[in-house]
């Protein structure tokens, strides 16, 4: 069980001793996992962090990996939401890693938004919790929000359609608190909340502090030219002083571990996690430029998902940030851009 | 109707072939198209393909087309032969092209504009269409009283739009002849729509290629061209080898090929990777290991290929080539059921059994590595571009 967890998320880092949980974290995966095995053979132990075996994010969407071992007991299997249509990445939960994750998602989110409890108004449908075998991406980041509720509120009808959202529990919510927690994936905040919000709610909300939390990518909204700026500008409209957005980047491959974006537009590594980023054609690690993020954690021991190299881009910013959470930070740029698929076969 | 008529000398005797064009001034344009194609390369396009293209505009390569379907072409001066078959082009044809990206679209456009039968293609509609490009390039720098200009114009009509579109139903109302690219819901889909009596419905669905090869006849010539040929399209081309057989060897003489294919890349396709393009390689090194393959990938994870046994499952990724060895039995009996063709470099003769063996398990084009992405008027075995015309038999 990791100590890096016990320190404050974004305080002083100690290197040294997340590399010796990383190699043995490694060496646990290669003792009960086939396919890590073979993919990690001849590999040494690491002596630095660029030297830490990783397993490509695309290899979760194709294979389901686990670690087979005594004090793995396993859990749901946790689906990613399949933006880029190339299906779904499936992690699989365990019941030690699951409560690791928790307490690290906590712990990152608590140093933005607060520790309090408060009402919390989920973009998603009640059935969405009642999906068999598996849960969402969605659901999950969710549930990551709840150690900070009072009383969690499912405000779609249907999952799928923004305008189910139930508008009549929101006044009621609001004529009774004054401060509220709201998470949707971004496109659903946008078209859900701002699109569809009634004048009436925008009067009772007035005065009201709300934290909106979102993730899910901005892809779709790009596409209709909503940029960050209006659409923060847009949920903030008329609410209290300390109202803010939060906007986090995360995988389910790298499930517990979330990258809010800091009052500077940057975001930080916990203690606990390390970011690499790395020129594609060379791996090399690189810093200052573009390259794919390579992600890390301590948290993952029922299979092997504690080092992943995504195909998002990203750029490390060396120094000290303004907003005080340490300089392991990074921007994120977006995904790697694609060409078409050329050829005629499988049409 | 017709402008002209070319006569040749085939095995069934002498034929007429009717246009309505003057045939070889319509092919002197495509090869003249050649010259701004060459100075111009319009972003829609790969550098390989228009290459390609260029290359297949030559008006030999077209005239070929002709003696190949028909036979010689006889010297209208000459003494008369009595026609036995006259040979017009079909009321209308009407193409589904692929929804990938590939040339085959430009290619099937450019062959059947020989035809002289009017045409509508249905472009794909989710991916950038070659076909319109192409057309769009020809129109643009061709003469505009030259006869191929005018029969684009008159006869060739190119429109995008998706499935659901009753635009299907109209292209499909028309034609005497179906020409569909696509899955086989996809054909499917297009042959039960409402069509002419006695219409015809060609299709060329999800297909695999193999590349064939012989330790002894392994060079560096062999090495270069199968890596030629299958960087053009990686594993999206249905041409393009899915599987190298090494015939007779062992996993040991898999793996010194899939070494000597890694480091021989960069010598081949010159262009560095893009990034998507090496993280997709690095995916597949990964991801061919975990299946129980021996990986190796090409400067700059251009490319991954991996040996293994015959058991091994497959892997997929767009560069991505997988090699095992086996006996000629097993090369055969692990056969796709949907191959298409075998590209071969055989050192050893194996006389006429091997590719008769191979016809009876679907084979339809058995070809030296160079030729695999050869487009002809016959494809997947299937004379196409001849069903474009009707036979009346004439008797005497």
């Amino acid at each position: 069980m990791s100590t890096l967890l016990d320190l404050p998320p974004f305080g002083p880092r100690d290197d040294a001793r997340f590399l010796a949980e990383m190699n043995a974290l490694t060496l646990r995966h290669r003792s009960g996992c086939e396919a890590y095995l073979r993919i990690t053979e001849g590999m040494e132990p690491a002596t630095r962090r660029e030297e830490l075996p990783f397993l490509h994010v695309g290899l979760f969407k194709r294979m389901a990996l686990s670690t087979e071992l005594a004090d793995v007991r396993p859990g749901r299997v946790l689906e990613s939401s399949s933006t880029s249509g190339q299906g779904a990445s499936q992690v699989r939960l365990d019941a030690k890693s699951s409560a690791l994750q928790a307490r690290s998602s906590r712990a990152i989110l608590a140093d933005f938004i607060g520790p309090e409890r408060r009402p919390l108004l989920v973009l998603d449908a009640s059935a969405s919790l009642r999906r068999r075998g598996g849960m969402s991406a969605r659901i999950a980041a969710a549930m990551s929000l709840e150690p900070f509720s009072e009383g969690m509120h499912f405000l779609l009808g249907d999952a799928a359609d923004p305008a189910s959202l139930d508008w009549n529990r929101v006044l009621e919510l609001a004529r009774v608190h004054g401060s509220l927690l709201v998470y949707g994936f971004t496109w659903i905040l946008w078209q859900a909340w701002v699109e569809g919000r009634p004048a009436e709610v925008e009067r009772a909300l007035a005065g009201t502090r709300v934290h909106f939390v979102h993730s899910g990518g901005w892809k779709k909204l790009e596409a209709a030219s909503v940029h960050r700026d209006r659409f923060d500008r847009e949920l903030l409209r008329g609410l209290a002083p300390g109202s803010k957005v939060v906007d986090y980047y995360g995988l389910v491959e790298q499930v517990g571990i979330v990258y809010p974006l800091c009052e500077s537009g940057f975001r930080h590594v916990p203690v606990w996690a390390e970011v690499l980023v790395r020129d594609a054609a060379s791996l090399a690690c690189i810093e200052g430029e573009p390259g794919l993020l390579q992600l890390m954690n301590v948290l993952a021991l029922g299979a092997p998902y504690h080092s992943v190299l995504t195909e998002d881009l990203g750029r490390l910013v060396p120094g000290a940030c303004p907003c005080g959470r340490g300089s392991r930070r990074f921007e994120l740029l977006g995904r790697v851009p694609r060409a078409e698929v050329r050829g005629c076969a499988n049409v | 109707m017709s402008d002209s008529r070319v006569l040749f000398d085939g095995p069934s005797g002498r034929v007429a072939v009717s246009f309505p064009f003057d045939l070889d001034a319509l092919i002197a344009d495509w090869d003249r198209l050649r010259v701004p194609m060459a100075r111009h390369l319009p972003d829609a396009f790969a550098r390989d393909e228009w290459a390609y293209l260029i290359t297949f505009l030559e008006s030999s390569q077209l005239l070929r087309v002709f003696t190949e379907t028909f036979g010689t072409r006889a010297d209208p001066g000459a003494k008369p032969v009595p026609v036995a078959a006259l040979f017009q082009p079909l009321s209308s044809l009407a193409v589904w092209l692929p929804n990938n990206v590939s040339l085959l679209g430009p290619l099937t456009t450019i062959l059947l504009s020989l035809t002289g039968a009017p045409l509508r293609l249905k472009g794909g509609s989710k991916s950038e269409d070659l076909t319109a490009a192409f057309l769009d390039f020809a129109r643009e720098h061709l003469p505009a009283d030259g006869p191929l200009a005018r029969h684009l114009d008159a006869a060739v009509r190119h429109e995008v739009f998706d499935r659901s579109d009753p635009r299907n139903a109209a292209f499909a109302a028309e034609a005497a002849l179906r020409i569909v690219f696509g899955s086989d819901e996809a054909v499917a889909a297009v042959e039960a729509l409402p069509h002419p009596t006695g219409s015809t419905t060609v299709s060329f669905r999800d297909r695999r290629s193999e590349a064939w090869l012989d330790p002894e006849a392994l060079d560096e010539t062999v090495l270069r061209t199968l890596l030629a040929v299958f960087a053009v399209y990686g594993q999206a081309g249905c041409t393009s080898p899915r599987r190298v057989v090494l015939l007779g060897s062992d996993e040991e003489g898999a793996r010194q090929l899939a070494g000597d294919l890694a480091a021989t890349w960069p010598s081949v396709v010159k262009r560095s990777p893009a990034p998507h393009e090496s993280s997709s390689a690095i995916l597949g090194a990964q991801w061919a290991r975990a299946l129980g393959w021996s990986s190796v990938r090409a400067p700059g994870n251009a490319a991954v290929f991996a040996a293994g046994s015959l058991d091994c499952e497959e892997f997929d990724v767009p560069l991505g080539l997988s090699i095992v060895a086996a006996s000629e039995e097993q090369a055969i009996d692990s056969l796709p059921a949907n191959i298409q063709t075998i590209g071969h470099a055989l050192s050893v003769s194996r006389g006429d059994a091997l590719p008769a063996r191979l016809a009876a398990r679907g084979v339809e084009r058995f070809v030296p590595l160079a030729r695999m992405h050869h487009f002809g008027p016959v494809w997947d075995g299937i004379e196409f571009w001849r069903r474009s015309f009707r036979r009346i038999e004439v008797g005497r």
